[in-house]
């Protein structure tokens, strides 16, 4: 049980760990102060906690769907924060980069919150075990420990990196992130049937199985489906585009202005 | 861009419309963190309707890699997901809240 609840929390923990990482690592070559995690982790958690002690309602609602849709809703919202923060990484106005901080501060609250309330809900269940506190509390110490290292160790990967190099790398893993954040939205939405799918396209678990810790890592991350169907073929595409679209127009601008301005 | 994400919400909810009728329905149930049944026999090529009770007072979390699903259902709650069209073949799934005893195989046949 000792290693379940590593596993548990550590799943619960990446996605939302490696995502404070990159953003924290945005900040530092920016020059946003890093303070903004504080209220971001206090509103996730509120709202994680909340969600959580609402979720036997919202589970009901739409015949059964409600937890699905809201969480898909919650995913496509990140996925439009993150494609803002990336698009600005990219602005030629350096006065919008004041609304970065809102824009990660939401993202980091809103991401906290699914897999957040999974954890409260997790928790409520195991410590009403008798004698089992301390065991849940130190196991979950050390899954948390795990999830919160994958993510120290993305930014410092990054933090040290020269600024456009460092640029390229953030850029490249926030479309990686919320793009699988939109694959996880359509994923919950085929649970529920508001997308209906045909059979896989492609099996790729003889390369990386989902339950295997690549397969784990990749999907928390990154969205990975080792049986796709073709309608999240196509609208993990659409949403990779949709987000790269502007930024490559963003970063043609860029180079046409600044070479403009050279003699 | 916001048009954009607009455009691909709305696309997304209204081209996948569900389709409710002729959806056959199984019911798996939780109790003393075990499925019953442990073994449930399902039809291949076709979606099915799983029907999921949760007899505990403790929450459960249904969670299949090979299926593709994740839901937590709370105690004493009932909930719904759909799975399929499956190839023929075994499935398997666990309950990851207790991992140790619940586990359970959906057979698509």
């Amino acid at each position: 049980m000792l290693l379940d609840i590593v596993i548990i929390v550590l799943r619960e923990t990446l996605e939302a760990s490696v995502l404070i990482g990159v953003l924290l690592s945005v900040s530092r070559h920016t020059d946003i102060n890093l303070l903004w995690i504080f209220p971001a982790m206090i509103l996730g958690t509120a709202a994680a906690l909340f969600y959580a002690l609402s979720l036997g309602e919202i589970s009901e609602w739409f015949d059964y769907a409600g937890q699905e849709v809201i969480n898909a809703g919650m995913q496509y919202i990140i996925y439009a924060l993150l494609g803002c923060i990336v698009c600005l990484l990219f602005s030629l106005d350096k006065q919008k980069r004041k609304y970065l901080k809102g824009l990660m501060v939401a993202s980091v609250a809103m991401a906290m919150v699914r897999e957040g309330s999974e954890l409260f809900v997790f928790y409520t269940a195991f410590l009403s075990q008798p004698g089992s506190a301390l065991q849940a509390a130190t196991s979950g110490f050390i899954g948390l420990s795990v999830g919160v290292s994958a993510g120290v160790i993305g930014y410092y990967a990054l933090v040290t990196q020269k600024p456009p190099t460092a640029k390229a790398f953030q850029a490249f893993l926030l479309v990686l992130i919320l793009t699988g954040m939109a694959m996880q939205a359509t994923q919950l939405l085929i649970q529920v049937d508001w997308i209906t799918v045909n059979e896989p396209v492609w099996d790729t678990s003889w390369l990386v199985a989902e339950p295997s810790a690549t397969g784990q890592v990749l999907y928390a991350v990154f969205g990975y489906e080792a049986t796709p169907s073709l309608i999240e073929i196509i609208l993990y595409f659409i949403s990779m585009a949709m987000i790269l679209g502007p930024v490559m127009l963003l970063n043609f601008f860029t180079k046409n202005r600044n070479n403009e301005v050279k003699p | 861009m916001t048009r954009l994400f607009g455009i691909m919400v709305l696309t997304t909810f209204f081209t996948c419309m569900p389709v409710l009728a002729d959806t056959p329905e199984f019911t798996l149930t939780i109790k003393d963190h075990l499925f019953y049944p442990s073994e449930l026999r399902v039809p291949a090529n076709q979606k099915v309707r799983l029907l999921i009770i949760n007899e505990d007072p403790t929450p459960e979390e249904f969670e299949s890699y090979e299926l593709n699903r994740e839901k937590v259902i709370l105690g004493g709650r009932r909930t719904v997901i759909f799975v399929g069209p499956l190839r023929t073949g075994e499935y398997s799934f666990f309950g990851e809240f207790n991992m140790s005893t619940a586990q359970g195989i959906l057979i698509a046949e």
